[in-house]
């Protein structure tokens, strides 16, 4: 009898350990590919380096590398991985719960409507050459591509909002609806759009080419806020998983927990959006490979899909870099091209994937 | 002692009013029974109790506080609910669901506790669910799942209760232990259990009072036995139906007979006596009966299962004393109803010496050009205990022209085609 107890309570550890072995493999990730690129940089240079630039710890190092590899590293090459971790993370864990909140392994972080929002924000800025800049950091397309996010997902909440009420189905079909609806917007301005059409491709694709520390700087606090406050009610939505009446309850306060579950979702999306375009898949895919190697309880998942999915865009960034050099592929066409075939073959190899 | 009070509810789908003016209350200790026909409301009352679906009307109250004023977490500290179904269709295992129950007691940023996975341990065990700990809720059978979900409802430490049609899966000896630790836990714990049943049966066996309901409205309220009657029944359900005490369990049990409709049947022409004994002819007197044929019986010994299925029925028996031979004067008055009758149908009942004057009515028939079904679904080699006179009757019987079936699924199609003859007959 002991034995089961024993058993529960080893899935903490267990879990821990998980933990500790995706940052280490993450912290691989990252200087793999830091160090490659055309200018390929050793990996012992490559650490070096890094651990150079970091306060009290960088005097213990010994110059062994030239000055142009720390610029390339420290100011071109570490801040798009950083940005990878970011971007792969959030996206992550908003498919987690988008999955979780919807009940369907289909969903991922888009369905709101935020992909479609935040392109037709890029495609104005874009096509009617909107200069406005906040700080001086931050560049139109981004701005324009946050605030339409953030206003597209506020609609579609508003239209399926039923009194005191938000049932998920309609928050669904509000979504595919208004995604539909802005795309032809989208459409329309694409056919307009003359030579800018290349960068607009280019970024509906999603990339982190043109990475900058600021925008590591303004999305990093944004995500970590948004991924603390998901993590807290992690346990919550597991129980969101037996269906809203049920959920309640057990105790849940299930309006609540939908609404700070789409708030903050739906806020790191759209931070990462805006700074790298639209990536698919990640949010799609990740949660599912995560959820066959972890199991199902969302304080694990979470974490899990966090760091997974950090490492998985960091990967494909650096293939995107390497992979038609001396040009670069959009990282987005990357994570679909491995995303989807390994997606039909979890499809194959379980069928009816489960929640 | 926890009190439950329903203040006059309405609620409604939309603008489809599906309860109205609900009024009742519970106190602890108090298993009660839902009762009624499908879309009669209890599933939403049931809701409306666990503050699923707010009333438009009226207020549900718990020790005197209005639920829908309550947080959720206080609320699922003291009731807990088991629904009909639950789709669990990913990979939890059976001791997640249900610690699951625990939530209630666990703050946002804390897991667990070793007195949780105690409690967890210990409801589990009370609803025999504790081997299957580690498995998957998707991989369990309905019915293990079904007690997954009661134990996760225990973990909660309710003092109100509300279920579902909490054994619809399980498999019967599960019923009456999962019934059995209900009543147990109700009395000892004083809980306030209250359960949609669709069996009578078990409602009658478990519950100390009931509600009957019907299109959204109480029909009737009060001590289980005031409430499961024979005209209640009827008035709600449109069946009819014998309610009796069961001589073992001393609680009351019902026996649905057949749909008040059907006894509205056109009437028939054709008379039909029926000889039998044993409970052999039991269930085709009801079917004759729901068909419309006029059905006479005989002779029966008091006591006998045939004789009181007809005595309920209301079908004319001649009668002779429990477990004696069948005297010259039930064997005349027997002989007297089948003159009357068109038809006889002799069932395979086991025959001794006590009832071969039966037999010797049924040659009688034929001897009156009655027509006479012998039905023979158990060879008469297997229910002869006269050593032979039996079995050379039915010889007789045979030489006779008597019609041999050999179910009793034949009867009825012959009948129809006799009376069609009548009916020739008689208009010519």
């Amino acid at each position: 009898m002991k034995h089961e107890e024993v058993n529960y309570f080893k899935r903490f550890k267990r879990w821990k350990m998980i933990i500790i072995f995706l940052i280490f493999a993450l912290a691989f990730a990252i200087s793999l590919s830091v160090a490659v690129g055309q200018m390929q940089i050793s990996l012992s240079n490559t650490w070096e380096i890094i651990i150079k630039n970091i306060p009290f710890l960088g005097d213990f190092v010994n110059n062994g590398f030239s000055k142009t590899e720390e610029v390339i590293i420290m100011s071109v090459r570490l801040p798009r991985a950083i940005a990878a971790v970011i971007v792969g993370a959030a996206l992550a864990v908003a498919g987690v719960v988008l999955q979780g909140l919807f009940r369907n392994p289909m969903a991922d972080p888009y369905l709101l409507g935020i992909s479609s929002g935040a392109a037709l924000g890029a495609a104005v800025a874009i096509g009617f050459g909107i200069r406005i800049s906040l700080a001086g950091i931050f560049d139109s397309i981004q701005l324009m591509a946050f605030a339409g996010a953030l206003i597209t997902v506020f609609a579609v909440y508003n239209i399926a909002k039923k009194g005191p009420k938000v049932p998920m189905l309609t928050v669904l079909l509000a979504g595919i609806a208004v995604t539909s609806f802005l795309s032809a917007m989208i459409s329309v301005i694409m056919i307009t759009l003359g030579e800018s059409l290349h960068s607009l491709i280019f970024w509906l694709f999603g990339t982190l080419n043109g990475i900058k520390w600021s925008d590591v700087m303004v999305s990093l606090p944004l995500v970590m806020i948004g991924l603390f406050v998901i993590m807290i009610f992690s346990r919550q939505l597991n129980i969101m998983l037996l269906g809203e009446d049920e959920a309640q309850r057990l105790g849940v306060d299930t309006e609540r927990l939908k609404k700070i579950m789409l708030i903050f979702a739906t806020l790191i999306t759209a931070t990462v959006v805006s700074i790298s375009g639209i990536i698919g898949f990640i949010g799609l895919v990740v949660p599912h490979i995560t959820r066959n190697l972890v199991g199902p309880d969302h304080r694990i998942l979470m974490p899990a899909s966090a760091l997974a999915g950090a490492i998985i865009v960091v990967l494909c960034d650096m293939m995107a870099r390497i992979a038609i050099q001396p040009a670069e592929a959009p990282v987005g066409v990357l994570t679909a091209f491995f995303g989807a075939p390994f997606f039909l073959y979890l499809l194959r190899k379980k069928k009816g994937m489960g929640v | 002692m926890v009190r439950l009070k329903i203040n006059g509810i309405d609620c409604f789908y939309g603008s489809i009013k599906v309860l109205e003016n609900i009024a009742f209350s519970v106190e602890g200790g108090e298993i009660v029974g839902i009762l009624g026909p499908n879309g009669s409301g209890k599933t939403t009352l049931l809701k409306s109790i666990s503050r699923i679906l707010k009333p438009k009307v009226g207020t549900v109250l718990l020790d005197d506080v209005d639920i829908y004023v309550m947080k959720a977490i206080d609320l699922a500290k003291n009731l807990a609910v088991v629904p009909q179904d639950t789709n669990v269709t990913f990979d939890f295992t059976a001791l997640d669901l249900v610690l699951m129950g625990r939530n209630p007691y666990i703050g946002l940023l804390e897991r667990e506790t070793e007195k949780d996975l105690a409690i967890a341990k210990k409801a589990m065990e009370l609803t025999n669910i504790w081997h299957l700990v580690d498995r998957k809720v998707s991989e369990l059978s309905g019915g293990e799942r079904q007690r997954v979900v009661i134990a996760r409802a225990l973990a909660q430490e309710p003092r109100v209760l509300l279920l579902d049609e909490p054994t619809s899966h399980l498999d019967i000896n599960y019923q009456i232990e999962i019934m059995d630790l209900l009543k147990e836990l109700c009395k000892e714990r004083k809980l306030i259990i209250l359960a949609v049943f669709h069996d009578f049966n078990l409602a009658a066996r478990y519950c100390d009072s009931a509600i009957l309901l019907n299109e959204g409205r109480i029909v009737f309220i009060g001590p289980i036995d005031t409430v499961l009657t024979d005209e209640n029944i009827e008035k709600v359900f449109h069946i009819n139906a014998i309610v009796k005490r069961h001589p073992i369990t001393n609680s009351l049990y019902v026996v649905p007979l057949c749909t008040s409709e059907l006894k509205s049947v056109q009437p028939r022409a054709l008379k039909v006596h029926m000889i039998s004994g044993g409970g052999t002819g039991a269930s085709l007197m009801r079917i004759l009966l729901e068909h419309g044929y006029k059905i006479s019986a005989g002779v029966l010994n008091v006591l006998d299962t045939d004789y009181e299925v007809a005595c309920t029925l209301g079908i004319p028996v001649v009668s002779d004393a429990p477990f004696s031979s069948i005297t010259e004067e039930a064997h005349k008055a027997n002989l007297n109803k089948i003159v009357n009758a068109n038809v006889v149908i002799l069932s395979d009942a086991p025959f001794g010496r006590g009832n071969l004057k039966n037999l010797g009515a049924a040659m009688m028939a034929l001897e009156k050009g009655i027509t006479t079904i012998v039905v023979e679904e158990k060879p008469i080699q297997e229910r002869d205990f006269t050593g032979g006179y039996a079995q050379a009757s039915y010889m007789e019987l045979r030489r006779r022209g008597a019609i041999f079936v050999e179910s009793y699924d034949q009867i009825l199609p012959i009948l129809e085609e006799l009376e069609d003859k009548q009916e020739i007959v008689r208009k010519v």
